[in-house]
């Protein structure tokens, strides 16, 4: 990814939203302003900005972390990025099947092993106790409605 | 009621056992956020938002307020041992407070900074107490016009003059605006940018936002880094944490001159908190008697800065609970906080929820008290918090997030919007994008959209109702300013 990269998503960002306000409906009641004008006016101002953004881009004048030597990723930052989504993932798959803890678990060691952890028992240990805590605390103690905790109580 | 007799009762109310476990709650979980790195208060009070409807609002505004003030306190210990300033204000602790620990002084250094938070906060709460009636009284003249303008001030001035570019600063409002669209629209019930998706038809909840850039982004990006594998070098805590009387001598003048930088800035709409504590900074390498010191370990340069700090911190709350306008990130989600208890904000606010008004304002004296006992006796806990290693202190706040936004509608949809939010995220602090002024964008977008249909409607479609009110106009001036004054500065100065 790169600043004229960001600003290709931003411009395409801005075509998506252009044609849902052509898409807004026309309301029947009588308004001084109707429902499209300032969706219409930001969508306007965020494509005048892109467009500026774009052109700084390409004249090297924007920024990326990436490119400062004590910011710069260490080799593997796509598969870190790759565990962490996962276990986002992992949670959002299972939680409706399999109750709270086991996903929270998953995704805790997913975001672990993004930080380096290793995927090993310790690791299933920590965050199986932290999302069971979490489950405890909230669910059972301020009564948050994170549904039941394991599979067998569904 | 006088405001004094509002605060009497405020104190009754505050004092009440409940209300204070909920006050010292909040300045706990605020010290804990504060000392560790990249947990600021604005993602806490998020992640908290949708766990905590149960409790009455007012109990937990008080805790609200405990970790917005508890956070400021803590970030001293992180910048002073690990010289990890968690935010930018932070900076110039940072660097005298981890100069004087290296010295062995760490212990003089956390005492002062402690103390000068406490009169710095002390004194930025009397301030509040005392103007923000007269703000009130002022703003109840302000119309439908005059608070669009205002909005659109505040708007402005935190995308234009916060972080490194104006341009990307305008960007990320203009994002956070677009978000804030999404939607049902209240005045004819049309859906907009909703793609045809029925669970977008609410919006996009403010704390999925929030939690998924701060609390998702940040740990994206750290993860993408691959530098935080492991806990960061903590400074032996060394030195006693007794000031001697030449550090009593050296500090008090900088907590005062701190504090009467740090509330009026703070107060404004993009005044924030690094402005007060850079100048505080060196008015005290101006007026020190040993400017030799700084940038070497100088007590007035953790003193004066840590107190500007902190008065800035009650100054953010003044706009928000005058006003109803949200001039930092926490501030705008304490905002959404009100609205979730469908309490409205505004000028109003003071005389229709006057009991919680109060009560927070009690409970933020009483907080500075809370804090000072927290904060110094305990250091040794604190020091010990900065060593959990990251991916477990990474994997925690993932999992309290996830479950902070399951646990709010048993949506597997927003949990899926915090997963795109935090890659929205970890974009915007890869390519130096402000998050505050997508969050303000977020808020304020619906809300100015409001007030402008309603001045127009009471002008009759007179866009000109904008220009000829004069308070509306000099608003819409002082935008217009900010957005182009830095740019005429530039073309002037280089010339």
């Amino acid at each position: 990814m790169t600043p004229l990269r960001i600003a290709f998503v931003l411009a395409a960002l801005c075509g998506v939203a252009a044609w849902q306000v052509s898409v807004i409906p026309t309301s029947l009641m009588q308004m001084t302003v109707g429902a499209s004008l300032v969706p219409a006016a930001v969508v306007a101002g965020l494509s005048v900005l892109a467009l500026l953004y774009g052109i700084s881009a390409w004249r090297g004048g924007q920024a990326d972390e990436s490119l400062q030597e004590d910011q710069s990723p260490l080799p593997g930052a796509n598969r870190r990025l790759l565990f962490l989504l996962g276990g986002g993932l992992a949670f959002m798959g299972l939680v409706v099947p399999l109750g709270f803890i086991l996903p929270a678990t998953l995704c805790g060691m997913g975001v672990a092993r993004a930080f380096d952890a290793p995927l090993n028992f310790k690791s299933f240990t920590l965050c199986g106790l932290i999302a069971a805590v979490f489950w405890v605390v909230f669910a059972h103690v301020l009564g948050v409605g994170l549904g039941p905790g394991l599979p067998w109580l569904i | 009621m006088s405001s004094l007799d509002a605060l009497l009762a405020g104190f009754g109310n505050a004092l009440q056992p409940v209300t204070l476990m909920w006050g010292f709650v909040g300045c706990f979980v605020g010290t804990l956020v504060g000392v560790l790195p990249g947990i600021g208060p604005a993602l806490t009070i998020a992640l908290l938002l949708p766990l905590t409807y149960h409790v009455p609002a007012t109990s937990m505004f008080v805790m609200f307020a405990g970790i917005y003030y508890g956070a400021a306190y803590g970030g001293s210990t992180t910048s002073i041992l690990i010289k990890t300033p968690g935010e930018a204000s932070s900076m110039m602790t940072a660097l005298e407070g981890n100069k004087m620990a290296r010295r062995g002084r760490a212990g003089q250094a956390l005492a002062t900074a402690a103390i000068g938070s406490f009169v710095a906060g002390t004194i930025g709460t009397l301030a509040l107490t005392f103007f923000a009636p007269m703000v009130v009284e002022a703003a109840l003249a302000f119309g439908p016009a005059e608070y669009f303008s205002l909005m659109v001030l505040s708007v402005v001035a935190v995308s234009a003059v916060l972080g490194n570019s104006m341009l990307r600063g305008l960007i990320a409002l203009g994002l956070g605006a677009l978000l804030g669209l999404v939607g049902i629209d209240l005045q004819t019930g049309q859906p907009r940018f909703t793609f045809g998706q029925a669970s977008l038809l609410d919006g996009i909840e403010v704390t999925v936002a929030a939690v998924g850039i701060f609390a998702v982004g940040e740990a994206l990006y750290l993860a993408w880094q691959g530098r935080e594998s492991k806990a960061g070098e903590v400074m032996k805590l060394s030195g006693s944490l007794w000031m001697s009387k030449s550090d009593w001598a050296r500090s008090w003048k900088a907590w005062f001159r701190g504090a009467f930088y740090g509330f009026p800035i703070g107060a404004m709409p993009a005044g924030g908190a690094e402005l007060p504590t850079l100048l505080s900074y060196y008015t005290e390498k101006k007026l020190s008697k040993h400017p030799e010191e700084f940038g070497h370990g100088a007590i007035e340069g953790v003193a004066g800065p840590e107190a500007a700090n902190n008065a800035a911190a009650a100054g953010v709350l003044m706009p928000l609970l005058t006003l109803g306008i949200p001039t930092s990130a926490t501030a705008a989600i304490m905002l959404s906080a009100f609205e979730g208890y469908g309490i409205q904000t505004g000028p109003q606010l003071f005389a229709s929820q006057s009991s919680l008004v109060w009560t927070l304002i009690a409970s933020l004296y009483i907080g500075n008290i809370i804090l000072l006992v927290l904060n110094l006796p305990l250091v040794g806990l604190w020091v010990k918090l900065l060593k959990i290693p990251p991916p477990w202190l990474y994997a925690g706040i993932i999992v309290i997030s996830t479950a902070g936004v399951y646990g709010a509608g048993n949506s597997v949809f927003n949990v899926g919007l915090l997963y795109v939010f935090g890659l929205i995220g970890y974009a915007m602090r890869r390519f130096d994008f402000p998050a505050a002024p997508l969050i303000v964008g977020l808020i304020l977008a619906p809300m100015a959209e409001q007030s402008m249909r309603q001045a127009l409607t009471i002008s009759m479609g007179e866009w000109s109702t904008f220009v000829t009110r004069p308070l509306s106009a000099s608003l819409l001036a002082i935008a217009a300013l900010l957005l182009i004054g830095p740019a005429l500065w530039r073309k002037v100065s280089s010339r």
